[in-house]
């Protein structure tokens, strides 16, 4: 079959889109991931979710897709008290006397929203559930109130899901309905150096805006507005012509392996961030963005290559170590005839593997310190200091004792003024109106209910938690203690996993040696973690303090009170404030538990009862067994 | 000599002392950025804010934030409207009278003032306030811009003695420029002693209303002139260099900085210019770098910013060596 040569009018109507693409790169420095990621999603007609770190850009990048791609466009910047009316449109209470009653209905008149081709939906995590169902619901389904909508695409924004942040992170089901998921990059944080120069470059030689009203919004780039590259009718034809692009069957055949792939990578990898490979997504989405993929280059037909528009889907869809490797794996792929066998070499990267008997070949490759993340296994084999193991260490009532505060933190969501409606509650105060059922309101106003109007209870729930294990790597932690405490954090790890908690490891001596990704303290590399644990050296004398700091600087900020802090030592503090006075007085005001492991023979030390006594957190004591083994037991 | 000039005299003859904050406020007209200053009780932070606003003959809004601030107290009142319209009888029984209702905010306080100062912002509840300083951000309310100059906010320490949440560092965020301020008798200043001696005269126990000495049209001028300001490759190389002492050798970055490319990439530049121009010069010099530090009070760790000045004059140094 020979596929149709391109047609003049494909390449007609690609060219608004390219332009466009160009456009939008030209908007930020450094960003042009996000750029064609946007392209893509107008043009295949996806919602697309921008993440990033504050003053990134990201609304701006949306911004210009509103203004460049000439669609009708409406902005919602959420907040916690935004309302369904906000998102739908306003309230038709209607009244129709009815035999001698008065009848009363209630209807939604369609919003501005309702009637947007491309939907800027900004801070979209800010929003409450109430009125995060509905809409998600409906940029689904492009239709509500009974009409189809004309809505294109749906931009929204969001900022990177971080323990500081006072809000609840989406649902990676939530976040599913963005085909396209792009993590923007902040130039600085990111070490883009060169990129941040030649933004200075541009801000300093911005040219005078002469303007009556000064504009303050922020933008990167020239503030004059960005005239249309295109009209709807164009916009139209072009994603309809996109949408009919043929895909070659190699294009289907090698999806199928890169799918392959990254199922098998995902399964592998005990790594952090979300995996959700959902048939909505990974049927007709990425298909639509393959075409436009080959739509945007002037291809007649999606060929393999094309199959590179998958990586602008999987910032929450795939485990972050999957996604680095994303171009890696495709370029493998595309590059690898079907055929070839598996090199000894091979074993170490499951992606130089092709099709056909790879997925035992993954299965051998995949290093065996995955499988404790799994419940029902058993923990790695302990490292061997003295060519025999030690008998191993009994943590279960340490970490029973554990799992049973982090259980009480997490059952009963808070009351909180910016959690989210679960439901009603009575009107304590007139300014509560503002919250309050809006038909109840209206009828209170009038003095026609009898009692006040419902008004939303808020609530919410300890998001995830976190637990910072501090361990105690002095030299007098040399030999069997060493193994023992190892052991110890690998079962708090195991508890982190499975509730997804996120984790933070200091190992310290006279000083602290967080060990962070990504320059955070708190993440959920558990594997990373785990391998770490495994390899400390005993060196140096004992110091609470700085870890203690490390930790609750880590831990500050945070919300919620699942907060946990486990230090693990064998003896007194000799260096730095032996009584940690400000650090427990740090942990009260953030509300974190500090809890206390003491391993060894001695006497434990009176510091570390003061601690956790003075914070609610738990006190263990690990004694060495006759076998040689050790059981941590409260002391 | 600028012609805020005039305005610089008004806050020295009003309050004694506080250099930096008198400069960063100034600072804050020209560019059009938010101040934060946070200081003990009774350091003339809200009167400075006054005078400078009033001495500016700029509309001027005052809110003391308090635990339950809402929404509605910043920005106007919340109104439900209710407009009789007809329905069409689509279903059955249905033809008749209808309200619609529609509820929206009759602009006020924040949303029609040029000056506001927002005191003791650390108290209000960070979550209630993310509108509050997502308007001051964008400068507008839905689709309409905001006659907005500058939001001058203050704050207490977040000592355990205050009782105050710490603010989250993404709302400090909003505010350019920041500072911190101590009181005079406290750190035993020179000017502690002018401050009793003023009031030992006498001379401004009635303290009158300050008398305009400039006006928006002025600022308007000079905001309008920042962007002639020059701002050469010398400078931008040391101000990349800064950063990148910050990112690698401070080790700044996402958890425990707010180093954002808006701020230190874009608005930065901006402050620079407002710097020069302050210092009535038509370019930036290596000098004005010094104003990198009312932006970097809350968004580095402390030693970080305790040691920006010495980052500065090293960059400034090799720069000039070049």
């Amino acid at each position: 079959m020979t596929p149709p040569g391109p047609d003049r009018r494909t390449t007609e109507l690609a060219a608004p889109f390219v332009e466009l693409r160009t456009a939008l790169g030209r908007v930020l420095v450094g960003q042009d991931d996000a750029a064609t990621g946007l392209t893509l999603a107008l043009l295949a007609e996806q919602h697309a979710y921008l993440e990033g770190p504050p003053g990134c850009g990201k609304s701006e990048l949306a911004a210009a897709l509103a203004a460049l791609s000439g669609a009708r466009t409406h902005t919602l910047v959420f907040h916690r008290d935004i309302r369904e009316t906000d998102l739908l449109g306003d309230v038709l209470l209607s009244r129709h006397h009815h035999r001698g009653h008065e009848r009363l209905r209630r209807e939604l008149i369609p919003g501005p929203l309702l009637q947007a081709e491309v939907a800027l939906l900004e801070d979209l995590p800010r929003s409450p559930g109430e009125a995060l169902g509905p809409l998600l619901r409906i940029l689904a389904e492009r239709h509500a109130l009974g009409q189809t909508l004309p809505l294109e695409s749906a931009v929204a924004t969001g900022p990177l899901e971080q323990v500081e942040a006072p809000i609840d992170p989406l649902e990676p089901g939530q976040l599913d309905r963005f085909a396209v998921q792009l993590r923007l990059p902040g130039l600085l944080t990111g070490g883009l150096f060169d990129e941040a120069a030649v933004l200075l470059e541009r801000e300093a030689a911005r040219q005078p805006a002469r303007r009556a009203v000064p504009a303050h919004t922020f933008t990167t780039g020239d503030t004059a507005p960005r005239p249309a590259v295109m009209g709807t009718v164009i916009r139209n034809a072009a994603q309809r012509a996109a949408a009919a692009l043929q895909v070659e069957p190699r294009t289907l055949d090698a999806y199928h392996r890169l799918l392959d792939r990254l199922r098998q990578r995902t399964a592998d990898e005990s790594a952090s961030g979300d995996r959700l490979m959902s048939d909505r997504s990974f049927s007709s989405a990425a298909l639509r963005l393959v075409r436009a993929h080959a739509f945007l280059r002037g291809a007649p037909a999606a060929a393999p290559r094309d199959l590179g528009a998958i990586r602008y889907m999987v910032a929450h869809r795939l485990p972050d170590e999957v996604q680095e490797a994303f171009d890696h794996i495709l370029e493998e792929l595309l590059g690898d005839p079907p055929n070839v066998t598996m090199t000894e070499t091979g074993a170490q990267m499951p992606g130089a593997q092709s099709q056909g008997d790879d997925s035992d070949g993954a299965a051998a490759a995949s290093p065996a310190s995955d499988s404790w993340i799994d419940d029902q296994a058993d923990l790695p084999a302990p490292p061997t200091l003295f060519g025999k193991p030690p008998p191993p260490a009994q943590v279960d009532p340490l970490l029973r004792a554990l799992v049973g505060r982090i259980e009480r933190g997490r059952i009963d969501p808070d009351t909180d003024p910016g959690g989210q409606p679960r439901g009603y509650r009575p009107l304590r105060d007139l300014d509560e109106l503002i919250d309050a059922d809006l038909i109840e309101a209206l009828l209170f106003a009038e003095g026609r209910l009898p009692g006040a109007p419902r008004t939303f209870e808020r609530k919410r729930k300890s998001a995830g938690g976190a637990v910072a294990v501090l361990r105690d790597i002095s030299a007098s932690m040399a030999g069997r203690l060493t193994v023992w405490s190892s052991q110890v954090v690998l079962g708090i790890l195991r508890v982190a996993a499975r509730r997804r908690m996120r984790v933070g490891y200091v190992e310290f001596h006279h000083r602290a040696l967080p060990h962070q990704v990504g320059g955070r303290l708190l993440h959920r590399s558990y594997s990373r973690l785990a391998e770490q644990a495994g390899q400390a050296k005993a060196v140096g004398q004992t110091n609470y303090e700085a870890p203690l700091r490390t930790a609750l600087e880590g831990l500050r900020g945070g919300s919620g009170r699942n907060r946990h802090v486990v230090l693990l030592t064998d003896g007194l503090p000799i260096i730095g404030d032996t009584t940690v006075r400000r650090e427990r007085q740090l942990a009260r005001r953030l509300g974190v538990a500090l809890h206390t492991v003491f391993l060894g023979n001695g006497d434990c030390p009176p510091v570390l009862d003061d601690i956790s006594l003075e914070t609610g957190g738990l006190r263990f004591c690990g004694r060495p067994l006759a076998g040689g083994g050790l059981r941590l037991e409260e002391r | 000599m600028s012609d805020l000039t005039p305005l610089r005299d008004l806050l020295d003859h009003h309050v004694v002392g506080h250099d930096e904050v008198k400069t960063a406020l100034l600072l804050a007209l020209i560019t059009r950025e938010h101040i934060y200053v946070e200081g003990p009780p009774g350091t003339a932070k809200t009167r400075l804010a006054e005078v400078a606003a009033k001495g500016s003959e700029l509309d001027f809004f005052f809110y003391q934030l308090h635990r339950d601030t809402r929404l509605a107290e910043l920005v106007g009142d919340i109104v439900l409207e209710r407009r009789k319209v007809k329905t069409d009888g689509a279903a059955p029984g249905t033809a008749g009278e209808a309200e619609r209702i529609h509820q929206r905010i009759e602009p006020g306080g924040l949303l029609t003032a040029e000056v506001a100062v927002l005191d003791d912002i650390s108290r209000a509840p960070g979550e209630a306030l993310n509108v509050l300083l997502r308007i001051l951000n964008e400068r507008r309310f839905g689709a309409a811009p905001i006659p907005l100059m500058a939001a001058i906010a203050t704050g207490n320490p977040m000592d355990d003695e205050y009782y105050n949440e710490p603010l989250d560092p993404a709302n400090l965020d909003r505010f350019a420029l920041q500072l911190r301020v101590s009181g005079l008798i406290q750190s035993g200043v020179d000017d502690a002693k002018t401050l009793i001696d003023r009031f030992a005269a006498g001379s401004v126990v009635e303290q009158p209303d300050p008398e305009p000495v400039t006006d928006r049209t002025t600022l308007d001028a000079l905001n309008q002139r920042m962007v002639e300001v020059e701002v050469g490759a010398a400078v931008r190389a040391a101000l990349l260099d800064i950063l990148r002492t910050l990112v690698l050798e401070f080790e700044c970055n996402e958890t425990n900085s707010l180093l954002t490319d808006r701020t230190f990439l874009v608005k930065a530049i901006k402050i620079l210019r407002g710097a020069a121009l302050l210092a009535g010069r038509s370019a930036v010099d290596l000098p004005d770098l010094a104003a990198l530090s009312w932006m970097t009070t809350f968004r580095v760790p402390p030693e970080a910013h305790e040691a920006l000045p010495r980052i500065i004059g090293r960059v400034s140094r090799q720069i000039q060596a070049v």
